[in-house]
């Protein structure tokens, strides 16, 4: 199937909501565009495949001239895509891509140029049309094949013509008139201006979304109310699990980065099996909090949407300058202006939004693994802060002082021996013992039975379990 | 035998679930203390394309005292001997108990990247490193090839 049919029924089946689809890259009017000009562009003999032979020549003439023209760049022609004038006030900028030939002001021969007779007669009748007097056409038989069709343009009058173009100062440069292009780029540009409006108006609105879930969350998981004693385990169990499925981004060591549309919906596909598997969706009896939860659903959702849009768009657009490219031999892909790259619609909008998930959602449930001890991996309970300003739990430390190994774990200072009881973070415990009831309750029964261990060696578990 | 403390479990749970690149560590079925472990020779190193079997032990101790870990392939290598034991600080006077097995076995894995012949631990090695180093590297290579091979699927 063509690309452009595979987008536009991408756009059509894919559920987004029609703002997105009437913001989207027009592929086929583009299309036409290119069309358009490639007859513009045949009209005065300028065929891709003349094009591209006139690129080649150049191409191996500045091989050849490698030596003697040192930096010195020789281009026939030259398709500039962007003056960089801006409008008036700055605020947007006038696209204005314009063909150039490059010509010998003195001879008038057409820079190194090699166009078949009939391109040659095309473009000197371009010349006669756009005014310009003086015109030559000649052959130079001598040199290398460098035959030349020759514009000889005496005035500089075309405002574009000079200036700004470090070339050596013989030449002088004569524009073909074209119209189509200006239009596939205001099309374009445009577009892409408005995909960047709808992201920060998209982005704005999931603002909100999140900020006011996450408010709810956090009124549902608050530990002082009663109330909340049950559920605040099953949220975090569920957080928990959305944690580890890394919907959109990897936190592991083989795999780091941000994820396409195609893994993230994957990686969600499977987040919402597992919560459904343990259970934990049943465990969720209030509305209020259901309807929290499909929220926080629908906003993952919003997020891979998007993700996707802005994929979709992202390949639209490479597809419609490959094929401006292919169709006209302009090249203009790799000297694309800052204003014609893709905005970083998909990426940007999934981090920002996540981030805000992250802050504002997930934040309100406090996970155990940032509170656990380095050493017993278990619950820092009850936590010690060591003169360097790391935590471990007392249990550890203990084990660490009895065995006279005084640096910390961490950071290699010098610091176990000296902690006492001065050195218990009491903030922490308070914070600890508030959000992880029933992990505290077991840590502190290990602690006191390891403790008992110490005092009266392993026969004090036996007894213990007896008991 | 007494239960297997939580550091253990999580450790080995975080091992199969998210795998160092390069590294595999294993536990035996027997015995949850003993791994199996295989790095791959690190890219650019003369131990580059082989396959290196060693064994780890974690100690009643552990994480107060390191894990002991053995080479059990054939490596020419300044800073690993014969028997395959291994000359690297954090195994011995500069481990740390919020170390981990994880963070072990890619030290070990960077020891191959970067041997240190000054630190030799297979002095006969270690002296050929220094007097002729493409020499003993293209020893070492020869011996990856010889010892390390992967089997072929």
């Amino acid at each position: 199937m063509k690309f452009g049919q595979v987008f536009k029924e991408a756009l059509r089946n894919e559920g987004f909501p029609p703002e997105w689809i009437s913001s989207a890259i027009s592929y086929s009017q583009l299309k036409k565009c290119i069309n358009r000009l490639t007859a513009e562009l045949a009209q005065v003999g300028l065929d891709p495949v003349t094009l591209e032979k006139l690129l080649r020549h150049v191409e191996d003439y500045n091989k050849s001239a490698e030596a003697s023209t040192a930096d010195e760049e020789f281009r026939p022609f030259e398709y500039i895509l962007s003056d960089g004038e801006r409008g008036e006030g700055g605020k947007k900028k006038v696209f204005r891509p314009k063909l150039l030939f490059y010509v010998e002001e003195a001879t008038g021969a057409l820079h190194s140029a090699k166009l078949d007779k009939e391109t040659r007669e095309k473009l000197q009748m371009l010349a006669v049309e756009t005014g310009m007097s003086d015109l030559r056409v000649y052959e130079e038989e001598e040199s290398d094949g460098k035959g030349g069709a020759a514009d000889g343009k005496e005035s500089n009058g075309h405002a574009n013509g000079n200036g700004a173009r470090s070339h050596s100062p013989s030449l002088c440069a004569i524009e073909v008139p074209l119209t189509s292009d200006t239009e596939f780029f205001t099309k374009l540009t445009t577009q892409l201006s408005s995909l960047e409006a709808l992201q920060l108006k998209e982005e704005k609105r999931m603002h909100t979304e999140i900020e006011d879930l996450g408010r709810q969350i956090a009124r549902f998981t608050d530990p002082d109310r009663k109330a909340n004693k049950k559920l605040l385990a099953v949220w975090r169990q569920i957080f928990q699990l959305y944690l580890e499925e890394a919907v959109f981004f990897g936190t592991t060591e083989r795999d780091h980065s941000a994820h396409g549309a195609e893994k993230a919906t994957t990686r969600f596909n499977e987040f919402c099996v597992k919560i459904k598997e343990t259970g934990l969706v049943g465990k969720i009896k209030k509305r209020e909090q259901m309807e929290a939860l499909e929220t926080f659903m629908h906003i993952n959702k919003e997020i891979l949407q998007g993700l996707r849009f802005g994929e979709i768009n992202h390949t639209a657009m490479s597809k419609i300058l490959k094929k401006f490219d292919k169709r006209t031999a302009l090249s203009i892909k790799p000297h694309l202006p800052p204003t014609l790259t893709y905005p970083q619609f998909s990426q940007h909008l999934a981090k920002a939004v996540c981030a805000e998930v992250n802050t504002q959602i997930l934040s309100h449930v406090p996970q155990i693994d940032d509170y656990s001890c380095p050493m017993c991996m278990d619950i820092k309970w009850r936590p010690v802060k060591l003169g360097c300003g790391h935590t471990f739990c007392i249990r550890c430390l203990i084990v660490m002082q009895t065995r006279k190994q005084n640096r910390c774990p961490l950071c290699r200072e010098k610091c176990v021996e000296k902690a006492n009881s001065d050195n218990l973070d009491l903030e922490l415990a308070d914070f600890l013992k508030k959000w992880f009831p029933e992990e505290v309750r077991q840590k502190q029964k290990y602690n006191e039975l390891m403790a008992g261990v110490d005092a009266y060696g392993e026969v004090y578990k036996e007894k213990c379990a007896v008991m | 035998m007494a239960a297997l403390p939580k550091r253990i479990v999580k450790e080995t749970e975080r091992l199969s679930k998210e795998p160092v690149p390069g590294i595999s560590a294993v536990p035996h079925d027997d015995n949850l203390r003993y791994f199996d472990v295989t790095i791959d020779g690190p890219s650019q190193s003369p131990y580059e394309g082989g396959l290196f079997r060693l064994e780890l032990f974690l100690p009643d101790d552990y994480p107060m005292t390191p894990p002991k870990v053995r080479f059990l392939t054939k490596i020419y290598h300044p800073n690993i001997d014969r028997l395959g034991r291994i000359c690297l600080d954090v195994l011995k006077s500069n481990w740390s108990p919020a170390l981990q097995i994880r963070t072990i076995l890619l030290s070990i894995q960077a020891l191959l990247g970067a041997p240190n012949p000054d630190d030799p631990l297979a002095n006969d090695v270690a002296q050929a490193w220094k007097e002729d180093q493409s020499k003993a590297i293209e020893t070492a290579k020869q011996w990856t090839a010889q010892h390390a091979a992967r089997p072929t699927a």
